[in-house]
């Protein structure tokens, strides 16, 4: 530890302890796996909805819920993933470890960090609360379209308590982004410049630079929705619904970014980790990162190739285009690999499954960006099958990725290589074999939320597979939870760096001390504990070739 | 007039076998590249495991010319398959063909009602039985289409093709259907509109232009005779 500098130790906050004084931390640490411990919460409870739509869709007729019942459960599902899961994780990720990546003692703004969990949980249960009332939780779909979500059409109280919860949620979001965005602008470590920052930390950038963006409009659609709902007069047709998907789409589909980014940055990191190598092609990456996100801020309108109501060949020219930042990330990460010295871990692992999971869900992207191919495959189950290999494929795997790889950080103990290879593989199978008939299922004809199909369509026998498969991913959790209780139960402590990491965050100690650092290296690249060893190894060469 | 399913296969043909193979290879590059430069059980001693082992990896960090020209191609790639994609779309937006027969249909939750215009034909579904869309074969039919109170969407995936039915705005589209059948549940909706949404649905049947005309001369017929016993009564 030669090198480096001493950093100024803030005054330990005197904070109470147990559940309030958890609640009301602004150490990022706690907050940030406050929510993330929240979320995956919502993760799991969401994918009990999906159990019991996936047991209804076995077979042909209507064996487990109502069609009331079934709306209820894809809205619920559908909403709960994006607002209360993916969106909070990935920000939360940002919140725990961002200021770990940078060499800050915090982040700024934590009582903003901490009203964004606070909102997250009432959103939550504000959205779920539908369940209790006597007519059930919204069942509109999660993106509500007017006029069904107008009240004569869906007269619940489910429903504007959901408007309630999706608002408080996409507040709690823009919180955390703001949080974030100002760590990283305001709190960088000397020597950190911005072209400095881990990948991870740009990921964070770019997808907090979405979320201020894009959830404004969110919110204005879910405030109009409301006072149509209460007053009328506000979205009428023919316009209303038309502008209402404008505003929805105009977040829609940024946000399936801003939960793709921060782990798609995860992976990076253990690309490159477990590849001994530095990330390659730095900034090319930043550059493609920068574009990705401004080019997918400008792709809303293949939601609406059907409407008649936009340009389809503009909007399908920008959503083609993203493929070319979406290449250059492959070609980032295949590079990484490439001669370096590869550990097939379990983060590593998980990483190369998101590699493949996510090119399917990419390259079905690609081709339902084309309006001739989407006139036939939009709202069937080609769409429920493409948007969850983003999202299941991209963004779950990428998620535990980050698990697997930061756990030793954040609980300074290990989690256990065969179960993880377990939960791992079982996650491939199980994830392939729910979606991937589903592509099927949807260039034969069969429609998205639909409680039934016809036996003479001839689709139970794929119907029933996905079903297994559905069962297989619940039993991959299983296992994950299995690893999280043996871990915690039976502790191998981690250590400081157990991986041989590049950035920051593994020069303290795991878990981190409350003020993050006793002293930092210096930091002359993205890497910075790369760079120092390599040095120690250089230095060993030139001692080897004086002896 | 162009058959959208025809402009489906094509445009399909062109993006299927890409989408294949950039899969296909980019998977193989994952597996071979894990598996060539992963390290092996010997090599793994103890203490070995972190980077610095025996082989070093690598310290080439970027190749700037050669992304350039990857990135290239790859603006190539969308290049291609942005072509491909306007000329079929400027195909599909502008029919010219002169329709023979114009069907308004109106989409209500949950059922289809199809008009025959200038016929004073209608097509309905009873309670719980869907109406029967007759078309005539190989000739281009135009289709206005409205819903009265949600948004639904008027898809026959055998034509490889839906328009969503806006409540207030009409659209309207020409489909051609080439060969003769019926087809059960041919036709269905695929906007979520609510309760029955699943059950909204409707069979499909293509007849030769003679067996058309007769039928619609039937039902007109039928038509009038309700029309006169209504006016009678
Ligand atoms: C855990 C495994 C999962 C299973 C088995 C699953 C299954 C399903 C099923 C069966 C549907 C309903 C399809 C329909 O009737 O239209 C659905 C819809 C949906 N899922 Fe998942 N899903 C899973 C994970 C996820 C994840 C991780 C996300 C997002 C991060 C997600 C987001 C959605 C969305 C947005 C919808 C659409 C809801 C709507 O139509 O309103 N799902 N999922
Ligand atoms: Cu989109
Ligand atoms: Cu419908």
């Amino acid at each position: 530890m030669s090198a480096t500098a001493p950093v100024a130790r803030p005054p330990r906050p005197r904070t109470p302890g147990g559940l309030v004084g958890t609640l009301a931390s602004t150490d990022h640490k706690v907050v940030g796996a406050g929510i993330f411990v929240t979320a995956f919460g919502f993760f799991l409870a969401a994918g009990v909805l999906a159990l019991l739509m996936r047991s209804e869709l076995a077979q042909p007729g209507l064996q487990v819920v109502s069609e009331e019942g079934y709306n209820q459960l894809f809205t619920i599902h559908g909403s709960t993933m994006f607002y209360l899961f993916a969106t909070p994780i990935a920000l939360a990720a940002g919140i725990y470890l961002v200021p770990l990546q940078i060499g800050a003692a915090r982040v700024a703004w934590p009582r903003l960090a901490l009203a964004g969990w606070w909102l997250t949980i009432m959103g939550g249960l504000s959205m779920w609360s539908g369940f209790l009332t006597q007519q059930g939780a919204a069942d509109v779909g999660w993106y509500a379209y007017p006029p069904l979500s107008d009240m004569p059409n869906s007269p619940t109280i489910g429903t504007d308590y959901w408007i309630f919860g999706v608002i408080l949620a996409a507040v709690a979001g823009m919180l955390l982004a703001a949080s974030v965005l100002a760590t990283i602008v305001k709190l960088r470590a000397p020597g950190m410049t911005m072209l400095r920052l881990p990948v991870f930390a740009w990921t964070q950038v770019v997808s907090c630079l979405m979320v201020l963006t894009a959830f404004p409009a969110l919110i204005v659609a879910m405030a109009l929705l409301f006072a149509q709902r209460q007053l009328g007069g506000v979205l009428t047709t023919p316009e209303g619904p038309i502008a209402y998907q404008h505003l929805f789409w105009f977040f829609g589909h940024p946000v399936v970014y801003v939960v793709f980014f921060p782990f798609l940055g995860a992976v990076a990191e253990a690309i490159a980790t477990f590849s001994g190598r530095r990330w390659f092609g730095y900034r090319p990456f930043v550059i493609s990162l920068l574009l990705f996100a401004a080019l997918s801020m400008s792709v809303w309108g293949h939601h609406m190739f059907t409407t008649e109501a936009v340009k389809n060949t503009y909007f399908s020219l920008t959503s083609t285009a993203l493929l070319v930042p979406a290449g250059i990330e492959y070609f980032d990460a295949l590079a990484t690999m490439w001669r370096g010295r590869i550990r097939l871990r379990v983060p590593m692992l998980f990483a190369l499954g998101f590699l493949v999971l996510f090119l399917i869900g990419g390259t079905t992207g690609i081709w339902i960006g084309s309006p001739a191919l989407d006139y036939h495959d939009t709202d069937s189950y080609f769409i429920v099958a493409h948007f969850h290999y983003t999202l299941f494929g991209g963004s779950v795997m990428g998620l535990f990725t980050a698990i697997y790889l930061w756990w030793p950080k954040v609980t300074g103990t290990m989690l256990r290589e065969r179960l993880g290879r377990w939960h791992f593989w079982l996650t491939m199978v199980g994830m392939n074999l729910t979606f991937f008939p589903m592509f099927f299922l949807g260039e034969q004809g069969m429609a998205r939320r639909v409680a039934d199909y016809p036996r003479s369509a001839g689709w139970t026998t794929l119907n029933t597979l996905s079903t297994i498969g559905s069962g297989v991913i619940a039993l991959s959790l299983l296992v994950f939870l299995l690893n999280v209780a043996v871990s915690l139960t039976r502790r191998v402590p981690a250590g400081p760096d157990p991986w041989g990491g590049h950035s920051l965050e593994w020069a303290t100690s795991s878990p981190p001390p409350p003020h993050n650092f006793d002293a930092l290296p210096p930091v002359r690249s993205f890497a910075p504990l790369l760079d120092r060893r390599e040095a120690e190894q250089d230095r060993g060469d030139a001692r080897g070739a004086v002896a | 007039m162009t058959d959208t399913r025809r402009e489906f296969d094509q445009v399909a043909g062109l993006y299927l076998p890409i989408g294949v193979a950039v899969v296909v290879v980019i998977v193989a590059l994952v597996v071979v590249m894990a598996l060539r430069y992963r390290v092996r059980d010997g090599e793994q001693e103890p203490g070995d495991d972190g980077p610095g082992g025996r082989r070093r990896p690598s310290r080439i960090a970027d190749a700037p010319r050669a992304e350039a020209l990857y990135a290239a191609v790859l603006v190539c790639i969308a290049a291609l398959l942005v072509w491909r994609t306007f000329s079929t779309e400027a195909r599909e937006d502008h029919p010219r063909a002169a329709a023979t027969a114009t069907i308004d249909v109106t989409a209500a939750r949950w059922h289809w009602r199809f008009d025959y215009r200038g016929t004073g034909v209608t097509q309905l579904g009873g309670d719980r039985t869907p109406p029967t869309l007759v078309v005539p074969a190989a000739q281009p039919v135009r289709f206005t289409l409205v819903s009265i109170d949600v948004i639904h969407a008027f898809w026959i995936p055998a034509r490889r093709f839906k328009r969503d039915a806006n409540p207030g705005a009409s659209s309207s589209f020409e489909l051609i259907f080439p060969t003769t059948g019926f087809w059960r549940d041919g036709g269905e909706c695929s906007e979520f509109c609510g309760l029955r949404h699943a059950q909204m649905r409707f069979d499909v049947d293509v007849r030769t232009p003679a067996a058309y005309a007769a039928w619609l001369r039937q039902r007109r017929a039928a038509a009038g005779a309700v029309g006169a016993a209504g006016a009678a009564g």
